[in-house]
């Protein structure tokens, strides 16, 4: 291996193990390695360019508006009236909270692109009441985090937005309907893992008596989603660009949270604002420094390597894509979805289009794939936030997180074997 | 004025700034919604401006959310450290993000900055000449580098 790639692997690692930043790490470790190849100042004017052409999209632009709309949602009890709708559909069902759960985490993915978005807002309701419901505090943490990641496969999802910049221009709108069967398949293997657990552990039916209500917790419900119509129906119709539909998006949830609902004060909108901004500034960081890095990767053939490397192996794409989703696994435990979006796209989509897969196949599962890693230490941003919604300790969560990465996984192995999954309604939708 | 001080004014201005951009940036983007389905003549800077406003808020937010401790990283391993081996990390971790903010920020983008201004380009439909887009990354660099001496008295002191 090349002086560079070691330098560049090396201090990427030390400098993670030290807790620096995660962009900073990747820009910097992509610095060290470049100043072997250039001389100081056009390492440094390039790293720069590379980072700022790296947020230099017009279709990034649609990230900062779902963030924004997701935390207006957030906080707009449009969560609260999800939950209860959901309540409707599968309440009654044996281990019936814990479907509730699911489902609620799945429609609010339908209306938001953030994971962590969905597990604050769905978890700090419903943790509780399955809680009271006799079910324990760790299992129904768990399940609000494994649930939460389908919101990553179901559009509007921010990084479906990365991976179609990242693959150099897959089309966004296929990607989002690509998204919502195997988003639905992953709910439903959930679904079923959590209601062989809640049977084993003895956890209730949920007790509540719905009567009369219905009609209008339906009701009630239909202005959020709606919100699926407008954005998803728009793109996939053409009426708007994705970054259009999500300042149609943003405009959208704040005249509901605001006009409608009456829970969002305009007061409390500088603090939404900031709290967007501050999410918003910490994608884009990791963006521009995942872009640059990519571009020294590129720079020094490092793809052309390992494509060369993984095709010495096979020529079979199923056990190709089983190498490459054995290695995203260990890369999600311990990187952050967007980076690896970013730097191992470029290196593995080459590979699996020379094979004959499709790149919206690959794309969505990666994404699953890389969900996982959200799920697991060390490094888990869905799973941190809920152990602290669900006030629990990460050691307390992993037994009843175990059968529920068997499910994921298990919808992992359905994806990558079944690719009409992913295509057939893209394929319907003439995308 | 005490180094804190200036430093909240400081963060206290870039919140403001980047809060009333993201505005802007809704409001750029459904103007062009606007003009391209109610008029025949739609409007062809807002793209433009939307994606400048983007690499502002990138670059100025990456520095507030510095200044909040928020960026994502492994805590996992230096956690397990005692008080005082942490206090040390700290310190080697504000030397990092020292180098990546004078090397890449602050050289990087300046040097990108007058090279855009040299060769006098400007874009396509604003005309606005480019270095102002790229002054962004440079001010990003003096604000982490103002952060960090800051960060750095806090970790001194205790």
């Amino acid at each position: 291996m090349d002086i560079s790639v070691v330098i560049l692997i090396a201090s990427f690692v030390a400098l993670l193990l030290l807790n620096v930043p995660i962009g900073i790490a990747i820009a910097l470790s992509g610095f060290f390695s470049l100043l072997l190849s250039l001389d100081f100042v056009s390492t440094t004017t390039t790293m720069a360019q590379r980072m700022s052409a790296g947020v230099d999209s017009f279709a990034l632009l649609a990230i900062p508006f779902f963030i924004l709309s997701g935390f207006l949602m957030g906080q707009g009890g449009i969560a609260h009236r999800l939950i209860e709708f959901a309540k409707i559909l599968v309440g009654r069902l044996p281990g019936g909270l814990a479907f509730v759960n699911i489902l609620s985490c799945t429609l609010f993915g339908a209306i938001s692109g953030s994971a962590v978005a969905a597990t604050s807002a769905i978890g700090g309701f419903v943790i509780p009441e399955m809680e009271k419901d006799g079910y324990s505090r760790e299992f129904s943490t768990a399940v609000t985090v494994t649930a939460s990641t389908t919101g990553m496969l179901i559009p509007p999802s921010n990084i479906l937005i990365v991976y179609s910049l990242a693959s150099g221009g897959v089309s966004i709108a296929a990607l989002f309907l690509a998204g919502y069967l195997p988003g639905l398949l992953v709910a439903l293997c959930l679904m079923i893992a959590s209601a062989i657990y809640a049977k084993a552990k003895g956890y209730g039916i949920a007790s509540e008596k719905q009567s009369g209500e219905l009609l209008k917790k339906t009701l009630d419900a239909i202005p959020s989603l709606f919100l699926v119509l407008l954005v998803i129906g728009g793109i996939v119709s053409g009426y708007f660009t994705p970054t259009e539909a999500g300042a149609i998006a943003v405009l959208y949830s704040f005249v509901l949270s605001t006009l409608i609902y009456k829970e969002v004060k305009i007061k409390d909108l500088s603090g939404v604002l900031n709290k967007s901004v501050c999410t918003t500034a910490i994608v884009m960081l990791l963006i521009a420094a995942s872009s640059a890095m990519s571009w020294v990767l590129s720079y020094e053939n490092i793809p052309q390597s390992i494509s060369d490397f993984f095709l010495s192996f096979s020529n079979n794409p199923i056990i190709v894509l089983l190498m490459i989703n054995i290695l995203l696994l260990l890369v999600g435990t311990f990187l952050d979805m967007t980076p690896a979006v970013l730097i191992f796209t470029p290196i593995f989509l080459p590979i699996v289009e020379a094979l004959g897969i499709s790149p919206i196949h690959f794309g969505i599962i990666m994404i699953l794939n890389l969900s996982i890693g959200l799920c697991t230490p060390p490094v888990g941003s869905v799973l941190f936030v809920g152990c602290s919604i669900g006030k629990t300790s990460l050691a307390k969560v992993i037994p009843p997180l175990l059968p529920l990465y068997l499910a994921m996984f298990i919808a992992l192995l359905i994806i990558i074997c079944v690719p009409a999954l992913s295509t057939w309604l893209p394929m319907v939708f003439g995308l | 004025m005490s180094l804190a001080k200036v430093c909240n004014r400081v963060d206290y201005f870039l919140e403001v700034f980047t809060s009333a951009l993201m505005v802007g940036l809704v409001l750029d983007v459904t103007w062009q919604v606007v003009t391209r389905f109610f008029t025949d003549n739609p409007s062809s800077f807002t793209e433009e401006l939307a994606r400048f406003f983007l690499i502002w808020i990138a670059f100025l937010g990456a520095a507030h959310v510095f200044r909040k401790g928020a960026h994502l990283g492994l805590d996992y391993f230096v956690e397990k450290f005692s008080p005082d081996a942490q206090n040390k990390i700290v310190k080697t971790i504000l030397v990092f993000v020292v180098i990546f903010s004078v090397c890449i920020l602050l050289i990087g983008g300046s040097s990108l900055a007058y090279l855009a201004w040299d060769l006098d380009q400007s874009s396509a439909s604003l005309g606005l000449p480019i270095s102002i887009v790229y002054l962004a990354i440079p001010v990003s660099g003096v604000l982490f580098l103002l952060f960090s001496a800051e960060s750095f008295k806090n970790y001194s002191n205790i």
